[in-house]
């Protein structure tokens, strides 16, 4: 397994509630996953435990051959893990421009590979002509996409998107759905994103993880999550 | 909750505040009202009911012997005494744009050129008072009565005996000569005391000599000129120079410093009164007179009249360390063991008229 | 009128008051600018060939030395405070605020007393250890001391500023630029320096006007700078239109460095707003890295607050029989009145014009906002003549109209001072309130309009509440500097006002800092207080 999370846990310091308690969860490489769930379901926790932004309180993460958290203990911090992620209001860097933004993961490559990477990632998203632009000056639909090719184009391990499209118009979400799949799936990037939308989930993963609590209720393919009853529920909030 | 228990927090602040300042200002009128009158009530009742049992003073001296005598003042006369106290130069400044309007009775500052200034400004009024021709010798005030001279400072050259023998003292013409060079202590040039030094030296020895002499004297620094007085005693007796120019009653505090340490550095050192074969060692007034629109021209007199009285002379020559311009009084006994000396003998208003042409001297020979 | 204004203008109730206000608090100065373009006087060659120029270089190289300094100084502190969890973290936080109580010329002296021939450093090695040591070792009568004292004492204005920023704004972009691979030391120069550019300027430029204007520490240590031109200028030559051209300059030269900044900015935006804020979650540092920072953020305190105040507290102590009477109590609460009612004066008019320049657009405003800032540019005793000149024209105006009886009212009473003190810190209060307004943006405002309240009741129901915390340290800010201001109070106060700078000048400017010793501490401690209140609010402030 590309991915692999055993018995990961989370509390507030202090606290003795477990926003995320003994999640597991193993993903092949290139494979698309969503985890889906309501608001203060521990689901944004679980990108941040996998980030490295969070402490877990135990469990074990393993993403390709590097171990970054063993029972526990954080064996790799943050910047060391290799891994890309698009954040909810996407944190472009508003002091610098989209060429910037897109290189900023890639200082210690040379500068040629560097100009090949960024314009490999401007092609990608097609978006070459805004290079020299601000963040913004950009729309929103057009920040996501910057985001996006910024957490790609260090060749992460494992690319983490936090509900991609909550600040999007709906028309748009649409739209860029179908397009970020397109996009992901070119790169094989393994992608692990959590969204509280069904419709995301069933268009974009290969695979649906469930999460309230903190826990797995239920995981499968998305048109095996969906069918039930149970989910039907959910569907109405 | 939260947010509500921080307002509680600033709204207690606020009318902690306001409380503070409500006390504050009702005992500030508490306070003038007793202040000059604590002993006798019935007379602060009187200075209440008339109005003009008071005299309003803009003084740049702020010293707490100063605001004692005050009270005195007060408790003699009846007179209520208000104080401004602040920098001379903002004082005339502020005189100058409130007119005939001013409040402000006397003008007193520490300097005869500050004194020469307020006058030539227009500032002050000619007073004819038997009792401060009495008290005061001629050269001591003004030719047109319109400023006493109340204290005098004499500005000395301070020496450390182990390297300096009082032989070759003379004069401060004397210390622009080259034995000097790296030996001469003396503070920044935007003090007032040397940019009197300075002015007297333009009347007594012309600009051109002057202007050599600075740049003597220059040269002739142990170090960049800086901090106080009292810097450049304590840079004696570190090493850092061998004389320095400096104010005798600062020596007179450190003695009596708090600070047991500043005792030790000024018996250390050794005072000599320069140019006693010559021209006569530089002496410096602070003063007072009364302003042109005086509301109180009466008082103001009265309050002047009383600061040259020998009994307040000998205080300010005992509390201050200053030498008393009424020939009546002897100087404190501290300040008679360092002996007497003949004085500049010049006319104090040149000191104001040189002013400016001492200071651009000064810059031109480059004494920072 | 049957329909409201999108936006306020300049003919409407706010636009108008605000308007109205700067003028009014622009006026005194006004008053004294127009001599700037007096023909030269007699003394203006010699002050320019004697002056100007070696005076220009030393006021350049210690205000950019001393900005350096405290942009050093207070981010890095700024951001070990706020990133990293060590020991003293919590209690640090808003102790690194208190060296902003200790007045730079009270410093200065405190600092030189300490190391001075006869200060405790030497006097120890002299009478205890036998060494005499060369005084160049001790000297910091120089510019790099000065450098040294204004940094020290002033860099909370950078540390309080970039702190507020850094836990309201860049949570995100730092979370990310660590997930891309950057370090806590390259984050912090990529990111989180750039990122808080506009806050990092707003601290500094309050750092480098109170350096330019400071007259105090300069002229102890002895160092011609621009402000000691300006008042030789006034008081040798006599002339105060030479100085008030001088005043002009430094004026101009400082409207140039802040319009530069903006310029090279250019069309790069800083602020970064979100509608969800995350705190910055704090590391936890182990080992030699906790030595480190525990080293460094305790050695700033212990500079910039313990050390002077061991010493102030040693002088007070031998001078506190004599000099503490009971007329001290009044000097106090005289203090604490006449900063209180001023700092609310300023935060007040602050919001209002904040208010309007934010909604209306167009030149106006936007004049209006940097005129703010003209009061703090200027020297304080300067602005003191130009406040008599106004106070005695209204005085003037009022006997006019009620008859030749009367007598200066205005110009005689606190309210002349009080008035002083907001035009000269108006900037402060208003660089507060306005960042206030730029963090919380317009949208709670529109939101608001669309609910259907009007511009008056959206301002007092939300606009106002949604700002407390801007308002709360702005009001703070002020209050402090006020308590610790000199040349305004000196000149302008009634009859037998003391206040606690007065009577600390008063023994400091004699040379006496001993006696001075006392009501400088009660000046730290008016601060302190006022500080410690500060920081517990805005702790308690969600964010």
């Amino acid at each position: 397994m590309h991915v692999s999370i055993s018995d990961l846990s989370f509390s507030y310091p202090g606290t003795k509630e477990y926003i995320v308690s003994d999640f597991s969860l193993h993903m092949k490489e290139g494979e698309i996953l969503s985890i889906l769930g309501e608001s203060g379901s521990g689901k944004s926790t679980i990108l941040r435990l996998l980030a490295g932004l969070e402490e877990p309180v135990k469990g074990t993460v393993r993403v390709g051959d590097k171990v970054f958290c063993d029972h526990g203990n954080v064996v790799l911090p943050v910047e060391k893990r290799g891994i890309g992620m698009v954040f909810q209001d996407y944190a472009l860097f508003p002091h610098m421009t989209v060429e910037a933004n897109i290189t900023f993961g890639l200082k210690r490559w040379r500068r040629r590979a560097r100009k090949e990477r960024l314009e490999e990632m401007l092609a990608l998203i097609g978006m070459e002509e805004y290079k020299k632009r601000y963040p913004f000056e950009l729309s929103g639909g057009q920040q996501q996409r910057i985001a996006l090719a910024r957490a790609l184009a260090p060749n992460p391990s494992l690319l983490l998107l936090d509900e991609p499209f909550s600040n999007l118009d709906a028309h748009l979400q649409h739209r860029i759905r179908a397009e970020l799949r397109e996009t992901i799936k070119q790169t094989g990037t393994t992608t692990l994103f959590v969204t509280h939308d069904q419709e995301d989930a069933r268009v974009l993963a290969d695979r649906v993880v469930m999460v309230e609590k903190g826990t797995v209720q239920k995981a499968g393919r998305p048109s095996e999550v969906f069918k039930d009853t149970w989910n039907e529920k959910l569907l109405e909030v | 909750m939260k947010i509500r228990s921080n307002w509680y927090l600033v709204m207690l602040f606020a009318v902690f505040m306001l409380v503070l300042a409500a006390c504050g200002s009702g005992e500030e009128n508490e306070e003038a009202e007793t202040e000059g009158e604590t002993a006798n009530e019935e007379n602060a009742e009187e200075a209440d009911n008339e109005d003009s049992q008071e005299v309003n003073l803009y003084t740049s001296r702020h010293y707490d012997t100063d605001d004692a005598l005050y009270d005195q003042f007060t408790e003699e006369t009846g007179i209520e005494v208000n104080v401004i106290s602040g920098n001379a130069d903002e004082l005339i400044e502020r005189l100058e744009r409130e007119g005939e309007n001013t409040e402000g009775d006397v003008f007193i500052t520490s300097d005869a050129g500050r004194l020469h200034r307020a006058k030539e400004a227009d500032l002050l009024q000619s007073v004819e008072s038997d009792v401060l021709h009495e008290n005061i010798p001629e050269n001591f005030r003004d030719t047109d009565n319109q400023w006493f001279g109340l204290t005098k400072r004499a500005r000395v050259i301070v020496y450390h005996p182990d390297r300096v023998s009082e032989e070759e003292l003379s004069t401060y013409e004397a210390l622009a000569d080259e034995e000097w060079e790296g030996r001469v202590l003396v503070r920044p040039a935007d003090n007032i005391y040397n940019q009197s030094l300075v002015a007297s030296l333009i009347s007594i020895n012309g600009t051109e000599e002057t202007s050599a002499w600075a740049e003597g004297l220059v040269n002739n620094f142990a170090r960049t000129p800086k901090g106080g007085d009292r810097d450049q005693a304590k840079a004696l007796a570190a090493g850092e120079g061998d004389v320095a120019i400096m104010n005798t009653y600062y020596i007179g505090k450190m003695l009596n410093s708090a600070e047991e340490e500043e005792v030790n550095v000024a018996e250390q050192l050794e005072i000599f009164f320069p140019n006693q074969e010559t021209t006569g060692t530089h002496v410096n007034v602070s003063g007072a007179g009364v302003t042109a629109n005086a509301p109180n021209p009466e008082n103001a007199v009265k309050l002047i009249e009383f600061l040259s009285s020998e009994e307040v002379q000998d205080e300010f020559s005992e509390a201050n360390y200053e030498y008393p311009v009424n020939p009546n009084v002897e100087p404190a006994e501290l300040l008679q063991s360092w002996g007497d000396f003949e004085e500049q003998d010049i006319d104090l208003t040149q000191l104001g008229e040189n002013n400016t042409q001492a200071l651009m001297l000064m810059n031109e020979a480059g004494w920072q | 009128m049957k329909f409201k204004h999108i936006r306020p203008t300049t003919t409407s109730g706010w636009g108008a008051a605000a308007v109205f206000l700067v003028a009014i608090l622009i006026l005194p100065t006004l008053f004294l600018l127009v001599r700037v373009f007096q023909p030269a006087s007699e003394n203006w060659d010699h002050i320019r060939e004697f002056m100007l120029k070696d005076y220009f270089v030393d006021t350049i190289s210690i205000a950019v030395w001393t900005g350096l300094f405290s942009v050093a100084v207070g981010t890095t502190l700024a951001w070990l405070v706020s990133a990293y969890d060590f020991p003293f973290r919590k209690t640090l936080k808003w102790a690194l605020l208190l060296p902003l109580a200790i007045p730079p010329y009270i410093g200065a002296y405190t600092y030189h007393g300490i190391l001075d021939y006869t200060g405790v450093v030497q006097m120890t090695l002299r009478n205890t250890f036998g060494l005499e040591l060369s005084q160049a070792y001790f000297d910091i009568m120089h510019i790099p001391g000065a450098v040294f004292i204004f940094t020290i004492f002033l860099y909370p204005y950078v540390y309080a500023i970039t702190r507020a920023f850094f836990a309201s704004q860049a949570t995100s972009l730092i979370e990310s630029a660590r997930v891309l691979g950057s370090g806590p030391v390259q984050t912090f120069f990529r990111v989180v320096l750039p990122v808080s550019r506009a806050a990092i300027v707003a601290g500094v430029s309050l750092v480098v006007l109170e350096v330019l204007n400071d007259y105090g520490v300069v002229s102890y240590f002895g160092i011609q700078t621009f402000s000691t031109a300006i008042f030789q200028t006034w008081f040798s030559f006599g002339d105060i239109d030479a100085a008030i051209k001088l005043a002009g300059i430094l004026m101009a030269i400082v409207m140039f460095i802040l319009l530069l900044e903006k310029f090279l900015r250019g069309r790069r935006k800083f602020s970064y707003s979100t509608t969800k804020v995350k705190p910055l979650k704090p590391v936890r540092l182990y080992g030699w890295k906790k030595a480190v920072v525990v080293g460094y953020t305790g050695s700033v305190f212990l500079l910039g607050f313990v050390i002077p105040v061991v010493q102030l507290l040693y002088w007070a102590a031998l001078t506190f029989d004599y000099i503490f009477t009971k007329e001290f109590v009044s000097y106090i609460w005289n203090s604490t009145f006449v900063a209180s009612v001023s700092a609310a004066a300023i935060v007040v008019i602050a919001i209002l014009v904040a208010n309007y320049t934010r909604m209306a657009k167009g030149i106006v405003p936007a004049v209006t906002a940097r005129l703010t800032i003209l009061g703090y540019s200027i020297p304080g005793a300067v602005i003191a003549v130009g406040v008599i000149s106004f106070f005695i024209f209204l005085d003037e105006q009022l006997m006019t109209m009620l008859g030749a009886s009367s007598s200066l009212v205005l110009s005689t009473s606190v309210v002349m001072l009080l008035f002083a003190y907001v035009i000269r810190f108006m900037a402060i209060g208003y660089n507060s309130i306005e960042s206030g307004f730029e963090k919380v943006g317009m949208k709670f405002t529109e939101a608001s309009r669309t609910l259907g309240m009007g511009w008056t009741e959206t301002f007092f129901k939300v606009d106002v509440k949604l700002i407390r915390p801007a308002i709360f340290s702005g009001f703070i800010l002020v209050f402090v500097d006020i308590l610790k201001e000199l040349p305004l109070t000196l000149i302008l106060r009634p009859f037998n006002f003391e206040t606690l700078s007065t009577m600390a000048y008063r023994y400091a400017n004699d040379e006496m800092i001993q006696e001075a010793a006392v009501a400088s501490l009660f000046i730290v401690m008016v601060s302190g207080i006022a500080m410690y209140l500060f920081h517990t609010f805005i702790e308690k402030e969600p964010n």
